[in-house]
């Protein structure tokens, strides 16, 4: 196997691409895609910690504990991009633009 | 099943499916946040997707990688390209994708790469047994005895977001 710290550094990665693209991006659709990648290396790395950390077989309870974290993340992930896009179509119909930078209802 | 396991995992050719697998994820990652059009975004995500679902297989978690194609590929990206498609201005080549900021988000994340180069400094110097795969049945074991109530509170915020959504995107009554 590659060594653990490999493993983690593309976690890092993808982590640090998703964060500038949660920054940077204007469309807000392109916002929610970048978000979606800073998940998806955090759950990279919990099943990595699992793999090479871990007790491994049917041993300890917590076996499959790194696994079973990043399955949640999975599932919160697509609960968060439901409500996104429902959010980001609501704010199309009224404001029709999902420019992040176009929509400033709060400014004063 | 250990035997082969090691032999599967152990092999060089395995190694260099690894960085294979990492060059295309990250590739795809920068194909997301760099490109213009929007619906090409969407299917650079998908690159990403698969790659991680790939190194997922490498790390010796199939069911994750099998969840990882079937709900993100399958279910929040096509919602996503639903999204995309009925936004209009996605193509238009006068809005630049990046906002004006783009250069202090660029140093923010790379400061937090760094951050988080120096925590993975100190977690390569745990100690790491041999690699320990765990059988699917471990883990859904383990999702219906110890974390049976965390599953339970994850299918209450899924039909929550579900009907939440329904109620957010439905156009608004004339009254």
């Amino acid at each position: 196997m590659v060594p653990l710290a490999h493993v983690l550094l593309v976690g890092v990665g993808l982590f640090a691409i998703g964060l500038f693209g949660a920054l940077s991006r204007r469309n807000a659709i392109g916002i929610l895609m970048a978000v979606e990648l800073t998940l998806n290396a955090t759950a990279l790395n919990l099943v990595a910690f699992n793999t090479y950390l871990g007790t491994g077989g049917t041993a300890g309870r917590d076996a499959a504990l790194g696994q079973t974290v990043a399955l949640f993340v999975i599932g919160i992930a697509a609960a968060g991009a439901i409500v996104g896009l429902a959010l980001v179509l609501a704010v199309y119909r009224q404001q029709r633009t999902i420019s992040a930078d176009e929509i400033h209802l709060l400014k004063g | 099943m250990t035997d082969a396991w090691l032999l599967t995992f152990l092999s060089p050719m395995a190694r260099a499916a690894f960085y294979l697998l990492a060059a295309v994820t990250l590739a795809g990652a920068l194909g997301v946040t760099l490109t213009r059009n929007l619906f090409h975004s969407a299917l650079w995500l998908a690159v990403t997707l698969l790659g991680v679902a790939g190194l997922y297989l490498y790390l010796g978690a199939e069911f994750l990688a099998v969840v990882q194609v079937l709900i993100y590929v399958g279910a929040i990206l096509v919602l996503l390209l639903f999204g995309v498609m009925l936004t209009a201005r996605i193509a238009d080549p006068a809005v630049p994708a990046l906002n004006r900021q783009a250069l202090l988000a660029a140093l923010a994340a790379l400061g937090a790469a760094w951050a988080l180069r120096l925590a993975i400094r100190q977690a390569a110097a745990l100690p790491a047994g041999p690699p320990a795969p765990v059988p699917l049945t471990t883990l859904g074991r383990g999702l219906v005895t110890t974390y049976v109530l965390p599953f339970e509170v994850l299918s209450l915020i899924l039909i929550g977001a579900l009907v939440g959504a329904v109620v957010i995107a439905r156009p608004e009554r004339r009254r």
